[in-house]
């Protein structure tokens, strides 16, 4: 069989191995996010002050949280086979339309943090190791630990108040000036300029864990014999760094990046919170306050199949990196 | 020689008097705090605080109040009462139509008090529970008959408490989930555009409004900034121009205050009247007798609260009744709330009482829940151990979310001691009585009477002060009612909160009413 059939093959079977695990997630979360106390009517009547037990017990019918929890789970299950994530009550809109709505500001800060971290990460981590025990390395490798064991919330907070209250370059938080309603290329730009500071402080958390992924890679393969055989070959060093090396240091640092996509859908709840960015971990982190539970098992449901999708393709990308892995 | 004199004087005032009345300028755009998101925007449904700052620019009242308290027409033309007070008529203002054309009559009132407000308002049942029909004699006159006079109901038509909603919209829907929940349509001065969940609603400026040349603003955008010092360094870069209710904490509002451009204040909270207090489980646990909960309230360092944790902003309890209610007569103070704390009185009264301290000179112990709102609370809650502890009751504190902790005091009643602060509101009857009355004692609601505290002789007189139309004998209710409370306290009142406003100086004329952030924001304008 050719390569690509069997990729596909490959692709098509891990697929097929995805869906029980999603099940079991969903099913998981269900149950879990049922222990906590409390229901959404709580919440919602609790905010509004003051509600009768008729209007809470009526609300319970209308929102289907009177029935069994087994019941409960059978009828979201017939849903989401459908293709139906349901209805969030709180917001009074479906909750396929909050994700999405709320999936792209995710995206773009994810994709812009993920290309920033993992480029910067592994050309610190480069350097680092190339320049081993020099000056340059303890650079990158205090800054590395410095914007590692920082805090998020803190660095963010430092951003605002150094590069918007103090010297005016950006603004605070948000995603648009709201003042403003922009429109078409003035939008874009508009967006690009909210988006610096939530970027920059998220990725120097994932720069940090890349940079000394990347250093620590290098090191161990510089050490293994087919560098010995390239260098006996009369290979020039620049030539085993970037074609031999660098290659295959690659291969853990693709690997972590792959683990931790998933995560920074949720991971970003703090830079979220900060910069008001209006995107899904903010999202997931209220409705869990307002037991908003089908908002919250749609966004879980999305991040699990985030997860199985980005592994799947994690994997595909070692066969091309490392032609010796292949795909089975 | 004189009369030049004069002429210059006069010239001089004009001059000056024309100086101090800068013009108003129309456009802008005021972009202001709204915190937390709102669930909604259906003020007819939920009194949530979020909602109440945006709703009430949309929707009108038929009365607002003025920083004295009181009553300004807006969709009431005039009102008469009888003279036996059972019979209200509002003149309606012609002439006002809803955002999307439609006139607004007296059906819409009539719809509005009848089946929505009463029905599923958090707070309406209580407010119009006396309206026993309203008759429409024609599109702009509605008579509201009661069954007996309801004084108080009078100060509740404000647009935040009684929102008119449109009849056409509604009417034939299922009122708590028809549309018109997250896309407003009102006659207000501004007019509901988008809501992006997460970052913004908009309101454009309403080009029909009935006040002609209002509003001066041609949008308003309430912003959500979930993490509170991110709204300060916004309101501090002027990307935002308002915040209440605390948008800005305390903290930071105190250093904010310090700059030319930033201002602070404590009006337009006279209608809400927060108040901060401790509820106590009367049935079971540490605190059933009545004697141990006065030690509390005497055991108490109330200005240590507000000067430390509040930074200033507060004033002590003195009775079960906020002291804004002195405007009205009805507030008197009572002993039993010293503003400094009686440690040695507190310890006196538990001596009394016969309990004895242990070898670790501990009396009780309990479980101190505290309302889940913020860190003031808390740091409110281990002011409160200490202060216990030298009393010789020993505290544990607990701070769950806020699901878990609403069905902790209000379904389960498993408590024994809870922080916590009630919304007094305009009137003790729409903001007081639920917390006392036995009639309030409603498993499964919140916000109403946990302690399960139960008085025949005060459910006598909360009964007769509701519906008493004199001002000198509903004052002479209320001492009484004080009076009992203050010996019973079935809930200790801590200090009355003075929730902040913070505002960018640049915007004018947004304090002119007693709803402050509720309000409508139509005289509102920004001085470039």
């Amino acid at each position: 069989m050719s390569k690509s059939g069997k990729v596909f093959w490959h692709i098509l079977r891990r697929l097929s191995q995805g869906v029980p695990i999603i099940l079991a997630i969903v099913v998981l979360n269900f149950f879990l996010l049922n222990l906590a106390e409390g229901d959404a009517v709580d919440v919602l009547a609790g905010e509004a002050g003051s509600a009768t037990p008729e209007y809470m017990a009526e609300l319970r019918a209308k929102f289907g949280l009177d029935k069994p929890l087994p019941v409960q789970l059978l009828v979201y299950l017939k849903n989401v086979a459908s293709l139906d994530l349901g209805y969030s009550f709180r917001h009074d809109m479906a909750v396929s339309e909050l994700i999405i709505d709320r999936f792209w500001p995710t995206l773009l800060l994810m994709v812009t943090t993920i290309i920033i971290a993992i480029g910067f990460g592994i050309f610190l981590g480069l350097m680092a190791a190339v320049g081993l025990n020099t000056w340059k390395d303890s650079v990158i490798s205090v800054f590395a630990l410095i914007t590692y064991a920082t805090p998020l919330f803190w660095v963010g907070l430092m951003m605002i108040v150094v590069f918007s209250i103090h010297l005016g370059w950006f603004p605070t938080s948000g995603m648009e000036t709201v003042a403003a309603f922009y429109e078409g290329w003035d939008r874009v730009v508009d967006i690009a300029h909210h988006l610096v500071l939530p970027t920059i402080t998220l990725s120097l958390f994932y720069l940090a864990l890349y940079t000394r992924m990347m250093r620590a890679s290098m090191l161990e393969q510089y050490g293994q014999d087919y560098v010995v055989t390239a260098r006996a070959k009369g290979l020039t060093e620049r030539r085993i760094t970037f074609v031999h090396v660098l290659r295959n240091a690659l291969l853990p640092v693709v690997t972590m990046a792959g683990v931790q996509v998933g995560a920074m859908i949720g991971g970003s709840v703090i830079v979220e919170s900060v910069f008001a960015w209006p995107g899904l971990g903010m999202l997931a982190f209220e409705s869990l306050f307002a037991r908003d539970l089908n908002l919250l098992l749609g966004i879980f449901l999305l991040s699990s199949v985030l997860v199985v999708v980005v592994n799947l393709t994690v994997d595909v990308i070692y066969s091309f990196l490392d032609p010796r892995i292949e795909v089975s | 020689m004189k009369t030049l004199l004069k002429s210059c004087v006069l010239a001089i005032s004009l001059l000056l008097g024309a100086i101090s009345a800068q013009a108003q300028k129309s456009g802008g755009t005021l972009v202001f705090l709204v915190q937390p998101e709102p669930p909604s925007l259906a003020a007819y449904v939920s009194t949530s605080g979020p909602i109440g700052l945006v709703a009430p620019k949309v929707y009108e009242g038929l009365f607002d109040y003025d920083n004295d308290g009181k009553i300004v027409h807006v969709l009431a033309e005039s009102h008469a009462v009888s003279a036996d007070g059972k019979t209200v008529t509002f003149n309606l203002r012609k002439g006002v139509t809803w955002h999307d054309g439609k006139p607004f009559t007296s059906a819409d009132v009539q719809f509005a008090i009848m089946n929505v407000l009463s029905k599923v308002h958090p707070r309406g049942p209580n407010t119009f529970s006396e309206v026993e029909s309203i008759d429409t004699p024609d599109a702009h006159t509605a008579v509201l008959n009661l069954k007996k006079p309801a004084p108080y109901m009078l100060r509740a038509l404000s647009a935040y408490e009684s929102p008119m909603v449109p009849k056409h919209l509604l009417e034939g829907t299922d009122i708590k989930s028809a549309k018109l929940g997250n896309k407003p349509v009102g006659t207000g001065p501004f007019k509901f555009v988008e809501w992006k969940k997460g970052q913004y609603i908009r309101l454009d400026k309403n080009e029909n409004y009935w006040r002609k040349g209002l509003p001066y603003l041609d949008k308003i955008v309430g912003r959500f900034i979930p993490d509170a010092s991110t709204r300060t360094a916004a309101m501090e870069n002027g990307e935002v121009l308002y915040g209440a209710y605390g948008a800005i904490p305390n903290i930071d509002a105190v250093r904010l205050k310090k700059r030319d451009d930033i201002s602070v204040t404590t009006d337009g909270y006279s209608m809400i009247n927060p108040m901060a207090l401790i509820e106590f489980n009367t049935k079971k646990g540490a605190f059933v007798d009545a004697a141990v909960r006065k030690a509390i309230s005497l055991a108490i360092n109330r200005e240590f609260l507000i000067k430390n944790i509040w930074f200033g902003y507060g004033k002590p309890a003195t009775s079960a009744l906020t002291s804004n209610f002195s405007a009205t007569g009805l507030h008197a103070a009572m002993p039993n709330f010293p503003a400094k704390g009686d440690t040695a009185a507190a310890n006196a009264v538990l001596d009394a009482a016969g309990f004895k301290r242990n070898s670790d000179g501990v009396r009780m112990t309990a479980v101190l829940d505290l309302i889940p709102y913020g860190e003031d609370w808390r740091r409110a809650g281990e002011y409160l151990k200490q202060a216990m502890g030298d009393i010789g009751i020993k505290l544990d504190l607990r701070y769950e979310d806020v699901p878990t902790w609403l069905r902790r005091i209000y379904h389960k009643y498993d408590f024994a001691m809870n922080v916590n602060y009630f919304y007094q509101l305009p009137d003790p009857v729409l903001g007081v009585h639920r917390h006392y009355g036995t009639n309030m004692i409603r498993k499964g609601t919140h916000f109403v009477n946990s302690s399960r505290y139960s008085n025949a002789a005060l459910d006598k007189l909360l009964a007769a002060g509701m519906i008493e139309p004199d001002a000198t004998k509903r004052s002479a209710i209320y001492k009484d009612v004080q009076k009992i409370l203050a010996e019973d306290m079935p809930v200790v009142n801590l200090f009355e909160l003075q929730f902040l406003t913070v505002y960018n100086t640049k915007l004018k004329g947004a304090y002119g009413s007693a709803l402050g952030a509720y309000g409508s924001f139509a005289e509102a304008w920004i001085d470039d």
